[in-house]
C-alpha cells in the first residue's frame, strides 16, 4: 500500500467551540473562556485548548488511514504559540519516512496569522 | 472543586489516580460535536485523542493545578483501539517533577486497560508551571 505524502484538515476554532469543547471534555480551565482570568492573565484574551488543534491532526490521520489510527496510531507533539480565537487552523501532515509497513510523518498546527501552533511526529501501521 | 492532592505535593512516581472507565456514545457525539470532527468514523471506537482529553479531565480533578500552568505537550501511543461501551481502567502516575529557575516542569502518564488487563493506550502529559508572578 502506497501512503499519501501529505494531507491537511482545515477549521475556524472560534470561542462557541472552544467553550463547547471545556463542557465535552471537562475542562474547566478558565483561560480558555471568556473569563476576567483569561483577560488578565499572560495572553490577554482566551486562548483555545491545545487538545483542540491535536484532534484536528487526530482528524487528519483518520482520514487519511480509517480504523488503523485508532489501532495503531501513535502522536507525540509539542504546543509552540497559543491559538488566540478566533482562529483558522491548518493540521498538516507531511510524510517522513515509510518503513516496514509503518509511515511516519511530521505533523503541524498553523493559524491563519502564519503562526506555528503545535509540532511534532505521528506514526501509523498499515500493512 | 474539591481535589485531594496539590501539583506542588507530588513527587516523581507517585501514582494519583486509579477509575473504570467506559466512554458513552452521548461522551464520544458530545467531543465530535465540539470539535468539529465527523462523527461517521467513530461509531463504534472511540477517537484516540478524546481518550487523552479524559486522562487530562481527570488529572484536573484529581490534582489542584496553579494558575498559569501550561500543557506543553502530549503523546499518545494506540496498542488497539478502545471499543465505545467497553470497561476500560485509567490509571495515571506523575513521571517527571523537577523545577529550574522556580519554574516546575511535570509529565503524568496514563495507561488505559481493558477488562483482560491488557494495555489498549499510553499516554504523558507535559505541563509547565511558572513561578509565581511571572508570565509566558
Amino acid at each position: 500500500m502506497s501512503v499519501p505524502a501529505s494531507f491537511e484538515v482545515s477549521r475556524l476554532i472560534d470561542q462557541p467551540r472552544v467553550d463547547r469543547y471545556a463542557v465535552a471534555a471537562r475542562d474547566p480551565n478558565p483561560i480558555h473562556r471568556e473569563t476576567p482570568e483569561a483577560y488578565e492573565g499572560p495572553f490577554g484574551q482566551p486562548v483555545a485548548h491545545g487538545m483542540i488543534v491535536l484532534g484536528m491532526v487526530s482528524e487528519a490521520m483518520t482520514q487519511a488511514f480509517g480504523p488503523a489510527w485508532a489501532e495503531t496510531g501513535t502522536v507525540k507533539v509539542r504546543w509552540r504559540t497559543p491559538g488566540l480565537t478566533p482562529f483558522t487552523a491548518t493540521a498538516r501532515a507531511e510524510l517522513k519516512k515509510d518503513v516496514d509497513g509503518i509511515a511516519t510523518y511530521d505533523v503541524t498546527c498553523t493559524d491563519d496569522r502564519g503562526e506555528t501552533l503545535l509540532t511534532g511526529t505521528a506514526t501509523v501501521r498499515h500493512a | 472543586m474539591t481535589h485531594s492532592l496539590h501539583f506542588t505535593d507530588l513527587e516523581k512516581g507517585q501514582a494519583f489516580a486509579r477509575l473504570p472507565l467506559t466512554v458513552t456514545n452521548e461522551d464520544v457525539d458530545a467531543y465530535l460535536e465540539s470539535t468539529g470532527e465527523s462523527s461517521e468514523p467513530w461509531r463504534e471506537l472511540v477517537p484516540p485523542i478524546y481518550l487523552d482529553a479524559i486522562a487530562i479531565a481527570t488529572l484536573l480533578s484529581t490534582v489542584a493545578i496553579p494558575k498559569g500552568v501550561m500543557h506543553t505537550g502530549q503523546e499518545h501511543e494506540s496498542h488497539r483501539a478502545a471499543r465505545i461501551g467497553e470497561p476500560l481502567t485509567l490509571e495515571m502516575r506523575v513521571s517527571a517533577m523537577s523545577e529550574r529557575r522556580g519554574a516546575i516542569m511535570a509529565a503524568f502518564e496514563a495507561e488505559l486497560t481493558d477488562a483482560q488487563d491488557a494495555s489498549v493506550s499510553s499516554m504523558k502529559i507535559s505541563v509547565m508551571a511558572l513561578p509565581d508572578g511571572v508570565t509566558a
